[in-house]
């Protein structure tokens, strides 16, 4: 008999999988590594200010929604800069640095808020948000995970191609008449999008990881579109799974354990070459 | 009639000129060589044309119209390496990628009339045989061919190439220059075509225009590649050698020669 916690644990990594296998290809071929990186750390000083209006107003579920918003903001604000002339590394960096002082300064609020609320959910700490805690997830949090993700996931599909032709020649797209700037925008948004919806899952840490390595291990191991999708799910989905189970069985992070085995893979094939 | 005309155009980056005085014309089905060393202001010039760069001064009217109003009548062939090949497209999937942005925002499949017109196209620049190979796979003139049947998926009316031969070998130059009298034989198509080496295209110039940060010359080949004109541009030691009735014009390390003879 598989236990309940285990089960919402398994059902949750295959969402996440089916989101970062898609996701990471295309984060590898468009260079989005450092912007995926930066965005996710607008998704901690996100949740560290969600978490103080959540303590402040008695309403945990503002922690998702503020990280959300917090994390769609920051895209907008790193899309305007690289408008105005800032190169995308520039603007990356710029943003990156304020959201960083910004999240020092809210853990030092979110500390003084907490002190003064010793009693709430364990599942709401802000420490989950680093490394994960795949295993308490609630059945809301896996509904909001599941519906949420497959919303994703479809858009992030009937676009996909586009995202290619994006990555390959941006100008070219522009020429022929495609809005660079609104599949960009669209782009970003749902890498901050996928983030919010998973990062408590997996943890930031393991985020960044499992973001890019299967779609950059993917595309050493195949040059063909399509299977370099089906490499990047499967490696994604069998990390993700085989993490849960060995979690289970060794009481060890899962969200560690998956980041070690794509570090561990990804060196060897590097090795190999 | 007349699809580009230039009056006083100055192009600035950021206020500052990086193409001045520059007065042109060039009509339906001609072929323009834009011509100058590194850095004389070519590919700012087809970029602005294109409505990539709208910072200038001076009139500038392509069919009639701001250049971004003529936007869909305008094909443009980038230099293949400014693309990013890590991205596994097929031939057929970057030909297609010119047919497909007039209509819709989503193209997750990619309509069947589309894909019909890309195969012939493809056909057309001589690569039927390679619809399905990657990209990245392909030799550079090959890609360059793949890049200019992109640009025909938009039945443009003007094309505007960067430096379609650099970084070719002479056969791939011999190639993709052939292409070229095609594009311009069987379709009459006008284009504009920015090179260092105008040897292999003088076959489909009708005009030269040669700038270096601002216009030296513009007329027909024979009128522009003068012994004088490519000194004032190229320096002193250029010079013009005739060789089995066709002028070379040796500039550097950039070699011009022109057909025909005569009067150098």
């Amino acid at each position: 008999m598989i236990p309940e916690y285990l089960l919402r644990a398994l059902l949750a990594s295959i969402m996440v999988s089916v989101l970062l296998g898609m996701l990471s290809p295309l984060i590898n071929t468009k260079g989005l590594a450092f912007l995926t990186h930066a965005l996710f750390h607008a998704l901690l000083f996100g949740a560290v200010l969600g978490m103080i209006f959540g303590l402040l107003f008695e309403n945990l579920a503002l922690v998702m929604l503020t990280a959300l918003i917090v994390t769609v903001t920051i895209v907008l604000l790193i899309a305007h800069l690289e408008k105005l002339g800032f190169s995308p590394d520039s603007a990356v960096g710029i943003v990156a640095s304020f959201v960083a002082g910004l999240t020092v300064l809210g853990f030092g609020v979110l500390y003084k808020v907490m002190a003064t609320r010793p009693y709430f959910p364990l599942g709401e700490s802000i420490v989950s948000y680093l490394t994960g805690d795949i295993f308490l997830i609630s059945l809301n949090s896996l509904t909001v995970l599941v519906l949420g993700g497959a919303f994703l996931f479809f858009v992030m599909l009937f676009l996909y191609r586009d995202f290619l032709y994006l990555s390959f020649d941006p100008e070219g797209m522009e020429s022929y008449g495609g809005n660079v700037r609104a599949y960009l925008m669209v782009l970003y948004v749902l890498v901050g999008a996928i983030g919010t919806l998973i990062v408590q899952t997996v943890g930031l840490i393991t985020l960044q990881v499992v973001a890019v390595l299967p779609g950059a291990i993917a595309l050493m191991v195949s040059s063909d579109l399509r299977k370099v999708i089906g490499v990047s799910l499967l490696l994604t989905l069998g990390i993700q799974l085989s993490s849960v189970v060995l979690a289970y069985l060794t009481d060890i992070p899962p969200s560690g354990l998956a980041t070690i085995m794509l570090g561990v893979i990804y060196g060897v094939l590097l090795f190999r070459r | 009639m007349r699809v580009i005309k230039a009056e006083n155009l100055t192009i600035t980056y950021d206020g500052k000129p990086a193409l001045e005085g520059v007065n042109f014309s060039l009509d339906e089905g001609e072929t323009l060589l834009l011509l100058g060393p590194n850095g004389a202001g070519k590919t700012t010039l087809l970029r602005t044309i294109a409505c990539f760069h709208r910072e200038y001064r001076g009139k500038l009217e392509v069919f009639g119209k701001e250049p971004c109003g003529a936007r869909e009548l305008i094909g443009y062939v980038p230099q293949s390496h400014s693309l990013n090949e890590r991205v596994p497209l097929t031939a057929l999937e970057v030909v297609a990628m010119g047919g497909i942005y007039r209509y819709g925002f989503a193209h997750f499949k990619i309509p069947r009339e589309t894909l019909m017109k890309a195969e012939e196209v493809l056909g057309f620049v001589g690569l039927g045989h390679v619809k399905d190979r990657l990209f990245r796979e392909l030799s550079g003139g090959q890609k360059q061919r793949v890049l200019l049947a992109r640009a025909l998926m938009s039945d443009p009316r003007l094309l505007l190439l960067d430096e379609p031969l650099s970084a070719l070998d002479p056969s791939a130059r011999a190639e993709v220059a052939g292409v070229l009298n095609k594009i311009k034989r069987e379709r009459g198509i006008t284009m504009v075509i920015t090179t260092h080496d105008i040897n292999p295209l003088l076959e489909v110039g009708d005009r030269v225009m040669l700038i270096n940060k601002r216009l030296i010359a513009f007329g027909r080949p024979e009128e522009v590649l003068q012994d004088s004109v490519i000194k004032s541009v190229y320096g002193p030691l250029a010079r013009v050698i005739p060789v089995e009735g066709k002028l070379f014009c040796i500039t550097g390390d950039v070699h011009i020669h022109r057909h025909g003879g005569g009067g150098l």
